[in-house]
């Protein structure tokens, strides 16, 4: 009863509808920043139109690029992008968004990357928050804002950031990252181009060791320190610093910006206000006129429905990522329940993989060249991937069945390289792979690894 | 712009990481830096211009031996242009690898090794008196395969080849063509060069179109497919249903019984390799700064590594000896007993491993592709 009437009184707790609004700004001109940006680059074409064979998530198989089509879908997604920003017909641009977005996203495994996936279901949380209900286009055209709305609304945001980067610091307690430094000794001593510190700090011992822990510390302890009000400006500016180093390092895109403009979230509502009207200037500056609008004061949310969907949405994501512990043998070997569970930057890892095909009718056999089906992107990303092989093997093998050689099997040829060991062989070179179903049971037939990485 | 603010924001971040570890200078466990510029400095200096060098001398020969055999046609003529053929095509081994600079932008490596042959496009080009083989469907119709072809190919023995050019003047001048095209091609590649080396040796950053980022990946490249692949691989049937012997470097001079080369080809290449990969100039020369140097230094800077050096040094050695028992004519060792040939392909292949894994895992070459996973 007590908790049933906590949680009551929860719900009832209201927050200024500015800093909802402020997330909402910021996360449409990123994204819309983000998506030109990848048009801009040529990606489309050269990920998604010029390969003719695509890796998909399994059960996702039917999405695909749809020709030149794909580029109307990264244009509706810009498009959604930009009214989420403006804060124009919200409800139906973020869904639109989510939908296209993760669309883009399931195309292709190859492209897979954590901070696709946290705008992913970033954006399904929205889909469920009222943030148009301040300084938006729609409160504009129907008259009225809302001056308060529930404070769930913000904490859910604030959770699924707490939960990036305390899962991601979690994944740093493991003795490759700990112990070895690795992989960042690799990383940091090849960046020795960099100006004043490529050729000194990167290569020292001390720095490698010093960056790998400061990181995990940093991803532990950072959410606490942005929900602590005395740690908060030093916090972000840890943020800042942290995100804008990682950029310089290493080629990860719109990812450190995003972090950096989402963790304005833990400020009060008060900073949110200001910064609102500091927009608001700029906008009138432009010669747009605000019209006049009431202020009504609490836009309600505690529809059952949504409150069901957002605590279901928490207790997946908080338990999702410890899937891998179903699975026996290396987590970062056999990458059982690796993605999706904020596990960023914690491998250096290399293959090759070449696929052989036996022709059971005259026992010969054949080494297929992986440039008559792969991109050479792909080519790398498929060679140290148990998923990627599998699904590589069975695409061959329908395209070699469809060309006349009906009773085939297929072996692999595998060797991968993890975090500076010395590359071994990856899959089992006598299992044919043509036997093995996609999915998600254990895989047997990748070869464990002559090495133990102790952690979580 | 973009470079100012990388510059300005690493400015200030090293002096924020400097100031927080201010004794750092005199601890005793700091690495020296290992200087990439002096590996491009011993490439170009030592390896990749004295051999452009050389074998710019081998290919003014072939060429000069061309205009006399096709001047006056006769045995001495045929074995001195056949020779000039041999010692340029083997030369040509040193150099394949380099494909960079000027080499990448005239397609240096496709014009002068495409193999096999398109014998009826180079009947046509014969007939048709074709001067420029620019078009990239010539390639196969020219350089030291195309050659091969002209010198060794046109009938089944020394006599009736040289009636062939007795008899049809078209067929010399389509050899002079070829012969001179591919010293154009060199002169282009090798004057190119006293000016690229200065940008050369300066190109050391971490980028996709560095040089020694783009000289780790052509190297590797060139062991996979222009050694393992292209020599051993495709004749030996690995990538086929059935061997094909008749796709084996320098095919018409054993097929003819004229000499049997292809081996002596592969053993260069294996040699050219080895001598970069440690960076010696001769066999005799010490090993100088190079790949292994660069891969002995990681392992320095990080206990946990594995020799890699040595141990492609010790693969190369053995997949040495796999070749030296090979027949020296590879179309009889691929008809006869083509496991040879396989135990071989093997060996090489074992070398790619480590190369295209550990060596470029470790070097951490950046690629062409963009974003990656980041926190």
């Amino acid at each position: 009863m007590i908790l049933n009437s906590k949680i009551k009184n929860y719900l009832n707790q209201t927050q200024d509808s500015s800093s909802l609004a402020l997330f909402r700004i910021g996360f449409g001109v990123l994204m819309t920043f983000g998506m030109i940006r990848f048009l801009t680059k040529g990606w489309v074409e050269k990920l998604y139109l010029e390969p003719s064979f695509h890796f998909s998530f399994y059960g996702f198989e039917w999405i695909k690029p749809i020709g030149d089509l794909t580029y109307l879908l990264f244009f509706i997604c810009t498009i959604s992008a930009l009214f989420i920003a403006l804060g124009y017909k919200y409800r139906i641009s973020i869904i639109i968004f989510f939908l296209s977005f993760t669309y883009i996203e399931l195309m292709d495994k190859t492209t897979y990357l954590n901070h696709y996936y946290f705008i992913s279901i970033l954006s399904f949380l929205m889909i469920f928050l009222p943030a148009n209900a301040y300084y938006s286009l729609d409160s504009r055209n129907r008259g009225f804002e809302f001056k308060k709305i529930p404070k769930w609304c913000t904490d859910c945001i604030k959770m699924l950031l707490f939960i990036v980067y305390f899962y991601s610091g979690i994944a740093k307690i493991n003795s490759d990252w700990l112990l070895e430094a690795q992989p960042l000794k690799i990383w940091l001593t090849s960046s020795y181009d960099l100006p004043i510190i490529g050729s000194t700090l990167m290569q020292q011992n001390w720095v490698h060791y010093g960056m790998s822990w400061g990181g995990m510390f940093y991803d532990l302890l950072i959410a606490f320190l942005l929900l602590y009000s005395r740690t908060r400006i030093i916090a972000f500016c840890l943020v800042i610093f942290f995100h804008v180093f990682t950029a310089i390092l290493f080629p990860i895109g719109m990812f450190p910006y995003i972090m950096i403009v989402g963790s304005l979230i833990f400020f009060e509502s008060q900073t949110h206000y200001r910064m609102i009207k500091k927009i608001d200037l700029l906008v009138k500056f432009f010669g747009l006129k605000d019209k006049k609008k009431s202020i009504i004061s609490t836009k309600s949310n505690k529809n059952p429905f949504v409150l069901a969907i957002v605590t279901i949405f928490f207790v997946i994501q908080l338990s999702f990522p410890f899937r891998y512990l179903l699975y026996p043998g290396e987590l970062f070997w056999n990458e059982q329940g690796y993605r999706f569970s904020w596990r960023v930057m914690l491998m250096e890892k290399k293959g090759i993989t070449n696929l052989k095909v036996l022709n059971k009718n005259n026992g010969k056999s054949f080494i297929v060249m992986n440039d008559k089906f792969l991109s050479e992107f792909q080519e790398r990303q498929m060679s140290f991937q148990p998923d990627f092989i599998l699904e590589y093997a069975h695409h061959v093998g329908e395209y070699y069945k469809k060309n006349g050689l009906k009773e085939i099997e297929i072996y692999a040829d595998s060797y991968v390289t993890l975090n500076g060991r010395l590359s071994q062989r990856f899959i089992d070179p006598k299992v044919n792979l043509l036997d093995v179903e996609r999915g998600f049971k254990h895989k047997k037939w990748v070869l464990a690894l002559d090495d133990e990485i102790t952690g979580l | 712009m973009k470079n100012l603010n990388k510059f300005l924001s690493i400015a200030i971040l090293s002096v924020i990481l400097i100031s927080c570890s201010s004794s750092s200078d005199d601890d005793p466990s700091a690495i020296p830096e290992f200087d990439r510029s002096a590996v491009l400095v011993n490439y170009a200096d030592n390896i990749i211009i004295p051999r452009l060098n050389n074998f710019k001398s081998a290919v003014e020969y072939l060429k000069e031996s061309a205009d006399a055999f096709v001047n006056s046609p006769d045995l001495t003529s045929y074995t001195e242009l056949h020779n000039s053929w041999l010692e340029a095509y083997i030369n040509w081994q040193y150099v394949e690898m380099f494909n960079i600079g000027k080499a990448e932008e005239i397609m240096f490596f496709s014009k002068s090794n495409t193999y096999p042959v398109n014998e009826g496009r180079i009947q046509e080009n014969i007939n048709n008196q074709k001067t420029d083989l620019s078009n990239p469907n010539d390639w196969s119709c020219q350089g030291f395969p195309g050659l091969d072809y002209m010198i060794h190919g046109l009938a089944s023995s020394e006599e009736e080849i040289i009636n062939q050019y007795i008899q049809y003047p078209a067929n010399g001048e389509y050899l002079k063509v070829v012969a001179h095209e591919l010293n154009k091609n060199t002169d282009l590649v090798i004057n190119d060069w006293s000016t690229y080396r200065n940008t050369f040796v300066a190109s050391v950053e971490n980028t996709a179109t560095s040089a020694f980022n783009m000289l780790t990946n052509d190297f590797v490249y060139y062991f996979e497919k222009g050694l393992r692949t292209n020599k051993i691989g495709i004749p030996s049937g690995v990538f086929s249903n059935n061997p094909l012997s008749n796709k084996v470097e320098a095919y018409y001079s054993s097929k003819n019984g004229i000499e049997d080369v292809s081996r002596d080809l592969i053993e260069n290449a294996l040699n050219a390799v080895n001598l970069v990969f440690q960076g010696k100039s001769t066999n005799q020369s010490p090993v100088g700064p190079s790949f292994k140097t660069y891969l002995d230094y990681i392992k320095t800077n990080n206990v946990s590594v594995e020799d890699i050096g040595s141990i492609v040094v010790n693969k190369i050695e053995t997949a040495n000896q796999k070749i030296l028992s090979l027949d020296k004519n590879f179309i009889n060792q691929i008809d006869n007993d083509n496991t040879k040939m396989l135990g071989t392909f093997d060996a090489l292949q074992t070398i790619v491993v480590n190369l295209k894994t550990d060596m470029l895992s470790l070097f951490n070459v950046a690629v062409d592709y963009t974003d990656a996973d980041g926190d």
